[in-house]
């Protein structure tokens, strides 16, 4: 058998799509209004390049995206360069190399876009938004709060006002594990399990730990039940100081957005290779994808940084349709300065090209929601 | 652009009722027990496998049941289509989806997976000298991973049924399948050698759902964990 069909110049290649009218216009708009709300609390922006040197972007915080990095050698200097996956490694990079000499806390903001090598079954897509913050050189519940509360005042300005924050504690896992000295191979088995939440494994791999560890994949849910269950739990040392900084986080957040949804889930740690300390994950009621996830982290030479990253895709997919710019036809030699005072109105203008046509109908076909008539611009009708 | 589907996010979630994702077959049997226990109700044509009804209302009306294939329950599940889900922990081990916690072990369902191939080949060489090896399953990841943690490479021949025919004729030189008692294998001449693991059927729960909906769905592990003390306890 031949296969000699030429194929479809329309097919991309998996994970990646073309955005079209109105939702490209859309997207823009909602990354626009989330470095708004950023920019608005002190977060200044950064631009770190699509690519850079492989070395430098894989580096540090970088290396968790090894895999999912796209390389291509640089004909110049014949060193390989890798497509960003993830932005946050570059920002922290520009905040330990020329941004050491700026004042701390240093906040930074940054929105682009980002490759990644594969997309999962249920995740597929391969180029992914980001829009996100950083703030760098401070540890406390006052940083880690001030991520989240940003965070939610940004999503609220796009009309998500009711997002969950799942917070985390990547670091508390291996923290008991540690400290019960649970090593090897079983030691490998019980991560798997906790990142699965599976109860039955626990048991069989969790040894001593195995009764405290099962009570903590049941503590997952509404942060202050969550909070008293880990209270009362008893845990060792370093262990019970990771819990009591996030106690001292959700207090801070919810002394200031006392309504705002906070789950907490201790042991999860997925996706948070390269935090440190509290972490978040950003849900929205009845879907299935993460619109955002960030948390404490070490940036360059150790200093203490924490962030959180939006995926606008994600949040457009889960937002209602907005309200698109009404569109008017302006017939033949409208004059420039009506058709500005249009447009300082409000309305996005379209004018005819050529003489001779019926206003109304060259509307309707381009599909306009207004057609200028008489001076004022009148709403297209069904029948007319 | 991708083709838009309902935003379920604009509607109040109260609306939606918890869609419990069971398994035809084998284990739908041993679940009834347990859904009697946690005081599930079904529509009663649920268990009856002739009927042509897929979703079914429950006592509940926040609770809606769904029957599909075992290995759809995981995929259900894994989607968020079904926000918990009984299934074998041999499902969850071939897909691996990342998206499913499974926080609770039913203890029904009990069989193993094993490798099994005729009784008149075992023994016939040293498996440790193996680059490679055929192996008819319908697990092909779990088969494909087994033979790679020891260094030997699983050519899959991916059936879906009869497994215990492949070997005889040619197809394979083993298997990979579910045993429950041996007698398939005993029929077919066929010897179990190896198990890869045990295997119980498991609450499921889609983690956003969890995330998102936490007392809702943190109810429902509770109410599926008393039920199955209440049945250890007999």
């Amino acid at each position: 058998m031949t296969d000699d069909t030429p194929p479809n110049t329309a097919l991309l290649p998996s994970g990646l799509r073309d955005l079209l009218p109105p939702e490209a216009e859309v997207e823009a708009a909602a990354i626009a209004a989330l470095m708004e709300t950023f920019s608005a609390h002190g977060y200044q922006r950064v631009k770190p390049p699509l690519i850079e040197f492989e070395d430098g972007l894989l580096a540090g915080s970088g290396a968790a995206m090894t895999d999912q990095t796209f390389r291509v050698m640089d004909p110049d200097t014949h060193r390989m360069m890798g497509l960003r996956a993830d932005m946050t490694p570059q920002v922290a990079r520009i905040a330990a190399t020329r941004l050491t000499g700026s004042p701390r806390p240093l906040r930074l903001s940054y929105a682009g876009q980002c490759l990644r090598v594969r997309g999962s079954q249920i995740a597929p897509d391969r180029q992914v938004a980001q829009a996100g913050i950083e703030l760098l050189g401070v540890d406390g519940p006052a940083a880690d709060a001030e991520i989240v509360l940003v965070g939610a005042e940004a999503l609220a300005g796009v009309g998500m006002d009711r997002v969950s924050f799942d917070l985390t504690l990547p670091q508390l896992a291996p923290t008991l594990l540690d400290e019960a000295g649970i090593i090897g191979a079983a030691r490998l088995a019980l991560v798997r399990a906790l990142d699965r939440k599976d109860a039955a494994a626990v048991a069989e791999y969790g040894g001593p730990l195995a009764g405290l560890l099962t009570d903590l994949l049941l503590v997952a849910g509404s942060a202050r039940p969550a909070l008293d269950m880990l209270d009362a739990a008893r845990l060792p040392p370093l262990s019970a100081a990771l819990c009591a900084r996030l106690h001292q986080t959700v207090q801070a957040i919810l002394d200031q957005a006392p309504n705002l949804r906070l789950t907490v889930d201790p042991i999860e740690f997925r996706g948070f290779r390269y935090h440190t300390g509290v972490c978040v994950t950003v849900f929205a009621p009845g879907r299935h994808e993460e619109l955002g996830r960030g948390g404490r982290y070490l940036s360059g030479d150790g200093e203490p940084a924490t962030g959180l990253t939006l995926y606008p895709d994600a949040m457009l997919r889960a937002l209602p349709p907005a309200a698109i710019r009404p569109r008017v036809f302006l017939p033949w030699k409208t004059s420039s300065n009506q058709s500005a005072a249009l447009r300082k109105a409000g309305y996005a203008t379209i004018p005819a090209l050529q003489n001779g046509l019926d206003p109304t109908s060259e509307a309707a076909r381009l599909g306009c929601t207004h057609v200028l008539r008489d001076d004022t611009a009148v709403l297209l009708t069904t029948e007319s | 652009m991708t083709a838009p589907f309902p935003a379920a996010s604009l509607a109040p979630e109260a609306q939606h009722p918890i869609i419990l994702a069971l398994p035809k077959g084998r284990i739908l049997a041993e679940c009834a027990p347990l859904l009697e226990r946690g005081g599930v109700r079904p529509a009663t044509d649920y268990a009856d496998e002739d009927s042509r009804r897929l979703r079914f209302p429950t006592n509940d009306p926040a609770l809606d049941v769904v029957r599909v294939r075992p290995f759809d329950v995981a995929t259900f599940v894994a989607f968020g289509a079904a926000h918990i889900g009984i299934c074998g922990a041999d499902v969850l081990m071939e897909f691996d989806y990342p998206e499913i916690y499974a926080p609770l072990d039913l203890g029904i369902g009990q069989c193993r997976v094993s490798v099994a191939e005729p009784a008149a080949t075992v023994g016939s060489d040293d498996p440790s000298t193996w680059s490679r090896v055929r192996v008819a399953t319908k697990y092909p990841n779990i088969a494909r991973r087994h033979y790679a943690a020891r260094g030997v490479q699983a050519e899959i021949v991916h059936l879906n049924g009869a497994m215990e025919l492949a070997p005889g004729l040619g197809l394979s030189r083993l298997i990979v399948d579910l045993v429950q008692t041996g007698s398939t294998l005993l029929a077919n001449g066929l010897q179990e050698t190896e198990v890869i693991a045990h295997v119980t059927s498991r609450l499921i729960v889609n983690r956003t759902a969890l995330k998102t909906q936490p007392e809702a769905i943190g109810a429902w592990i509770a109410r599926f964990r008393a039920a199955q003390l209440a049945s250890e306890a007999i």
